[in-house]
């Protein structure tokens, strides 16, 4: 009898052990569903959407301007954001709000990112905290899954002028 | 009808075969009940279903194992831990004394940093802030909150912003470091080194220790 139960707990041990560590492979690796929560990407992202995330082009160095990342706060480790990538290393970024009169320019480092959030009036972005880290992405959004009515891939930015080719 | 096909058969491997045994003959040894055309004592016949047979099985026994040891495997070396060859100078000489000579192997453990906790005078590894697809190893010299008197940084002083660390070299000036760039998020920290296992005489256990001319200005938690 007590056999019995020891085996079957430890087969149950196993199991979750292996579909365990098939998720992680699964989470790291290739993708899964987030769900977004915040007003800084409106109207592209509304709160508490389910999007679906691939992690494949963070692996493979594949992010480009224009996408829609997934990164680790850079002040805080544990919890992620959700931004616009729109300047990569090397990019000319304009600094400056739209009410200063003269136009300031910085350059993203290497080996860093700037992100900035579509809906720039209520965005913590790279703005407030500086270009981040490319090491700090976890992987690109590139399909949203609920509400139904907005379900398929995301639109492009709202904020084209953001964008400087130099 | 039936006798005379299974005497066709039996003559045609150049075997007899004995009749199958119905009812009670078959307690103890008895005859194995062959069933034609699939009988296994034909030679032609034997080898491909057994071949078949064998490829599958294999095939399957892969599968099942391929599937199981492969995610456990990635799991333990990304979650758990791992190891490393240090290569360069910037360690010296808590790590690779003889430079080129001998690389030393550390174990990396990422359990240990699962939540991002670290203490001043860890051994860590992280993600190089200027290129992605590099792993630097450096002494943690300052948490968050504390100021840093730095050595070669454009500003003299600097406070180490809220989740962020201070990382450098134990070879100073020959060390790419927070003196370079500057103080790293948290979100970058990969693992804590905590042994040497390679070379078998510089068997040890890193002890996170400040080097003393490091000791803080002033520290966040007093």
């Amino acid at each position: 009898m007590l056999r019995g139960v020891l085996g079957k707990t430890f087969r149950l041990v196993g199991y979750t052990i292996q579909y365990g560590c098939i998720a992680h492979c699964a989470f790291e690796y290739v993708g899964g569903v987030v769900m977004c929560s915040g007003p800084s990407m409106e109207p592209t992202i509304q709160n508490s959407d389910i999007v679906f995330a691939e992690n494949l082009s963070r692996h493979f160095y594949g992010i480009q301007r224009g996408d829609i990342v997934i990164a680790k706060s850079p002040s805080d480790p544990k919890s992620n954001i959700c931004k616009r990538v729109i300047g990569l290393e090397g990019d000319k970024i304009l600094t400056n709000s739209p009410s200063d009169f003269f136009k300031s320019h910085s350059y993203v480092p290497t080996g860093h990112v700037w992100l900035e959030g579509d809906n720039l009036q209520n965005s913590t972005d790279s703005r407030y905290y500086g270009p981040i880290p490319y090491g700090l992405i976890r992987g690109r959004i590139f399909f949203k899954i609920w509400p139904l009515s907005d379900f398929g891939f995301l639109r492009e930015s709202p904020n084209g002028h953001r964008f400087s080719d130099d | 009808m039936v006798a005379s096909r299974r005497l066709t058969a039996a003559t045609r491997t150049g075997r007899r075969l004995a009749p199958p045994r119905q009812g009670f003959g078959q307690i103890g040894r008895g005859h194995k009940i062959t069933t034609y055309p699939f009988s296994p004592r034909k030679n032609g016949r034997k080898g491909m279903a057994q071949s078949q047979g064998w490829v599958r099985r294999y095939f399957k026994a892969f599968c099942k194992g391929f599937f199981v040891a492969v995610p456990v495997a990635v799991t333990f070396l990304d979650r758990v831990a791992c190891v490393a060859r240090v290569e360069g100078a910037s360690m010296q000489p808590s790590l690779n004394p003889g430079g080129s000579q001998s690389s030393d192997v550390v174990l990396l453990n990422h359990w240990k940093v699962r939540n991002f906790e670290v203490q001043r005078g860890d051994i860590v590894s992280l993600v190089s802030p200027k290129n992605p697809e590099q792993k630097i190893i450096k002494r943690v010299i300052a948490l968050e909150g504390d100021i840093v008197k730095t050595m070669g940084h454009k500003n003299r002083y600097v406070k180490v912003p809220r989740g962020h660390i201070w990382v450098e070299g134990d070879h100073h000036g020959h060390s790419f470091d927070s003196n370079s760039f500057g103080p790293v998020s948290l979100g970058l920290l990969h693992a804590h080194a905590t042994h040497i296992l390679w070379p078998p005489e510089r068997w040890q256990k890193l002890e996170s220790v400040l080097p003393p001319e490091r000791l803080l200005v002033q520290s966040a938690a007093e």
